[in-house]
């Protein structure tokens, strides 16, 4: 017998007037970021002086017809094959280091640790979580690069700098990550063990581990990736590597070379990402990142990937695959750091002791005058600039490759292929999906630095190359992001769309956007943090901001000054992060 | 009374989330052997008492006290030794999802492995005979290293009751056990829990909608409505008038179902 209330009142039937889906607060960060657009293109010189450099085209095109004639002299090809190697190298070193110390502070972080260990002291356990999560936030407000020139200075040439460089903030953010993965994976197994009597280390290893491994695991991947990026970063700074050829390359003009070491750089990118990539999806672990929006996962969504997982079959060659690879990533990281020959005693030499006494007593910040806070102020303007016009340009770069880099939309048997239609047109279809794919690929595996060097052949300097260098590079990173969200979208009420009679556009804003806006605002927010911290980078080159006084203090030994542009700089991380977050909430 | 000291004994105990009062003044005494069940239409705090049973609550007032200790007040250890006395299965199951099932058999033995050994047996599967028997005695033998969420409803539920098997403890608390499985599955399961009960004399407190299944399976039940206790007695002497009145709708928007 089923009884239902009678109280299906006159309230629930009567008409309402359509309702916007932009709620004030959302209309307000919306009017808020076409200002700080608006402000942005305004201060990078729009309409107010010539932004293009006509006179730097013919150089530009040299550089461009280079590329068809890389520089392929076996005895230049076997050092680019040594400095790729050598990057390779300080990535796995650094990802080794990042993740294990990042575990430890991840778990130490995380909420739910704290709560498990010490259930009846609620009130002491966030004091506590909150106290390593405060700073764990310092080394990954600092840039690597920063990081990079720091350890530069005290140990010179070495290849500790790169490895050191990557491994401090990397194990800030992989620990940040790490705990909000944590605090995220449902904790009711958990509570379950406690609760028969489990002793809580226990209930933690075998209760929460086991379900937040897939997600660790594959941000791990995810974080060796960046690491690689920003391996080839640090070459720039002179830790050696491709980054440092590619350099001397473009400093030297020789843009044969120069192609070498970008197709080198692409190669390693590509097989790396790859790699991952397929990894993951063997392992069954579909998204990387899927924390940043915070959505609880819906019952009906674990339900239908159970069935999808129950319904695959386990190929026996995926299974050795797998096993191949783990096996690979074990005796790569002994050998990696074997290869590197890394000097550990060099952190507590004399000499480095020396050095760091002598910054340290140098880096007294002196009396800050009022000529110097307004030119601060306007420093911190041009960065905030330059990230918000980078994050703009990725972001909305970002939405549309995510579709046309996607691989379930426009092959056969994918969800916006002309229904009954067969093989006609697929060969299109696979050269857009490889010419977006490969367009990604190329904008993130050059570093940034390197972008804007070449974007200042064809724009007056000022912020407006290292904005487009920055955005570029984060529109390839952003755009495989977002196409990975678009291909583990559940795509039956899509499909059920397509079979109403929706049209592929329709498609897109009833079925993908509504489902995965959320999540692209997300990402492309969280993007927004990063290009902020990355300005530094192409400040050093040369691009305006508070970069490029970072740069000038570095190389004139003025510590103190250092000092001071650095906690501005710290300080507007902080905010932006805050807003960022703020913003997140406001789209989910 | 029957026995000296109860099992559990809540005195004048009251629950509140916020403003919601989950349960309140409710004082009654379990004693070991016991099979009870709980009814009450949704939302009458069944979860809840399960809840503060099993020590995941404390009552805002009152106390609970479960063999002779006031869990909101015990030393850590001391409530472990407790709990450890104490299975539950859930109404949605709580299980680590991507584990074989084997580990989530073996989980039952936690209370008593030291950490090294819970950590090696998540590589190498400990006591592995142990489990394959508990789950041949739920009727699925053959389950025994598939992953977890790979399983339907209803097995997912059989191995959360063969984790309890595996734990062996005195006292099990079963919410909802049968809500989701089928008709024949449901007899299984509680055939199986009053088996254990007859062969091992665990106390059985099972919450349930089934008000033929709380008649043939236990011996008292208890009735609940919006936090009250409506009626505590034995099963002889619950008539089908005293279940219509409890599940009766008074007015608000929500759908019951009575089997
Ligand atoms: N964690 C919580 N936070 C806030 N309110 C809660 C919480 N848990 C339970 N409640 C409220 O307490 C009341 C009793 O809930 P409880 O889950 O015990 O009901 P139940 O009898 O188990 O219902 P069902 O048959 O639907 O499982 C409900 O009104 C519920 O909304
Ligand atoms: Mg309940």
């Amino acid at each position: 017998m089923r009884f239902l209330g009678q109280s299906a009142t006159a309230k629930d039937i009567s008409p309402r007037s359509p309702r916007s889906i932009f709620s004030t607060e959302r209309l307000i960060w919306l009017l808020l970021t076409t200002a700080a657009i608006a402000g942005s293109l305004f201060l990078a010189g729009y309409g107010q002086r010539s932004l293009i450099n006509w006179g730097g085209w013919p150089q530009f095109w040299q550089f461009v017809q280079a590329s068809l004639h890389p520089e392929l002299d076996p005895v230049f090809l076997r050092l680019m094959g040594k400095a790729t190697l050598i990057t390779l190298a300080y990535a796995v070193c650094g990802t080794g280091l990042s993740l294990s110390l990042g575990l430890l502070a991840g778990i130490l972080a995380s909420a739910v640790w704290w709560r498990t260990l010490w259930p009846r002291w609620a009130n002491l356990a966030q004091p506590a979580w909150l106290t390593v999560r405060a700073a764990l936030s310092i080394p990954r407000a600092i840039h690597e690069l920063i990081w990079g020139l720091f350890f530069l200075s005290i140990l010179g040439l070495d290849p500790l700098v790169a490895v050191l460089a990557i491994a401090v903030p990397f194990s800030a953010i992989v620990a940040k990550v790490f705990s909000e993965i944590l605090d995220e994976t449902p904790s009711e197994p958990l509570q379950a063990l406690v609760n028969t009597g489990t002793p809580p280390l226990s209930a933690f290893l075998y209760g929460l581990l086991p379900q937040a491994l897939p997600n660790l695991l594959s941000y791990s991947f995810y974080r060796f990736e960046c690491s690689l990026r920003s391996a080839a970063v640090l070459g720039v700074i002179g830790a050696g590597g491709l980054g440092y050829q590619i350099l001397l390359s473009l400093q030297s003009l020789r843009y044969e070379e120069l192609w070498t070491g970008f197709y080198a750089l692409i190669l390693l990118n590509g097989a790396v990402d790859t790699w991952s990539g397929l990894l993951r999806r063997k392992m069954g672990f579909t998204s990387r990142l899927d924390l940043s929006t915070g959505q609880p996962r819906n019952p009906a969504a674990q339900a239908i990937a159970r069935d999808s997982a129950s319904s695959r079959v386990e190929h026996p060659s995926t299974a050795y695959w797998v096993r191949f690879s783990l096996a690979g990533i074990a005796c790569a990281i002994p050998l990696c750091f074997w290869s590197l020959r890394l000097d550990w005693t060099h952190l507590w030499s004399d000499r480095t002791g020396m050095l760091l006494r002598d910054i340290l007593t140098q880096a007294q910040p002196g009396i800050v005058t009022i000529e110097q806070v307004r030119s601060l102020a306007d420093l911190t303007a041009q960065t905030l600039a330059m990230s918000v016009l980078a994050m703009v340009m990725a972001g909305l770069g970002g939405v549309v490759f995510s579709f046309l880099a996607a691989q379930t939309f426009w092959l056969p048997g994918g969800i916006l292929y002309p229904i009954g239609q067969h093989q006609r047109g697929s060969v299109g279809a696979w050269s857009l999906l490889g010419t977006s794919r490969l367009v990604l690929l190329v904008s993130r595996a050059v570093p940034t630095p390197i972008w804007a060097l070449v974007f200042l052949y064809i724009l007056f300097p000022g912020i407006l190359p290292g904005a487009i260098a920055l955005g570029l590079h984060n529109l390839g990173i952003l755009g495989r992001l977002m196409a990975e969200v678009n291909e583990n979208l559940e795509d039956e009420p899509v499909r059920s769309l397509r079979s109403l009679g929706a049209s592929g556009l329709q498609t897109i804003l009833y079925g993908f956007l509504p489902q995965n806006l959320p999540r692209f605002t997300a990402y492309s927010l969280y993007r927004w943090e990063v290009c902020l911290r990355e300005t530094v980078i192409v400040g050093l080159v040369g691009a305006g901001g508070l970069g490029r006084l970072i740069a000038e203090q570095l190389s004139s030994f003025d510590y103190g000054g250092l000092v001071v542009t650095l906690s501005v700089f710290i300080g507007l991380t902080f905010v932006a992060d805050l807003i960022s977050a703020a913003m997140r909430r406001a789209v989910r | 009374m029957r026995h000296p000291s109860p099992l559990f004994e809540l005195k004048q105990v009251s629950c509140r989330f916020n403003q919601v009062a989950a349960l309140s003044q409710i004082s009654l005494r379990i004693y070991p052997g016991e099979r009870i069940a709980l009814v009450g239409p949704s939302g009458a705090g069944k979860s809840t008492l399960l809840s503060l049973l099993n020590g995941t609550l404390a009552p805002s007032q009152g106390q609970v006290w479960v063999m002779g200790q006031n869990l909101a007040q015990a030393r850590a250890t001391s409530r472990r030794r407790v709990q450890r006395q104490i299975g539950m299965v859930y109404q949605q199951h709580h299980l680590i999802r991507n584990l074989a099932v084997i580990h989530n058999v073996n989980a039952g033995h936690l209370g008593y492995w030291p950490l090294w050994k819970a950590a090696w047996s998540l590589v190498w599967p400990l006591q592995v005979d142990q489990a394959a028997a508990a789950l041949a005695q739920v009727g699925i033998a053959d389950k025994l290293y598939a992953r977890t969420d790979r399983l339907s409803g209803g097995q997912q539920q059989r191995v959360a009751l063969a984790r309890v098997l595996v734990q062996n403890p005195a006292v099990i608390l079963a919410d909802e056990p049968i809500a989701s499985v089928d008709p024949e599955r449901s007899r299984d399961i509680m055939d199986l829990l009053r088996h254990l009960s007859d062969t091992t004399g665990k106390t059985l407190v099972i919450s349930l909608h089934e008000v033929d299944f709380a008649r043939s399976h236990c011996d008292r039940v208890i009735g609940l409505r919006e936090g009250k206790l409506r009626f505590d007695c034995p099963v002889s002497a619950a008539s089908d008038s005293l279940f219509r009145d409890l599940y009766a709708l008074s007015g608000e928007p929500q759908a019951v179902e009575l089997r």
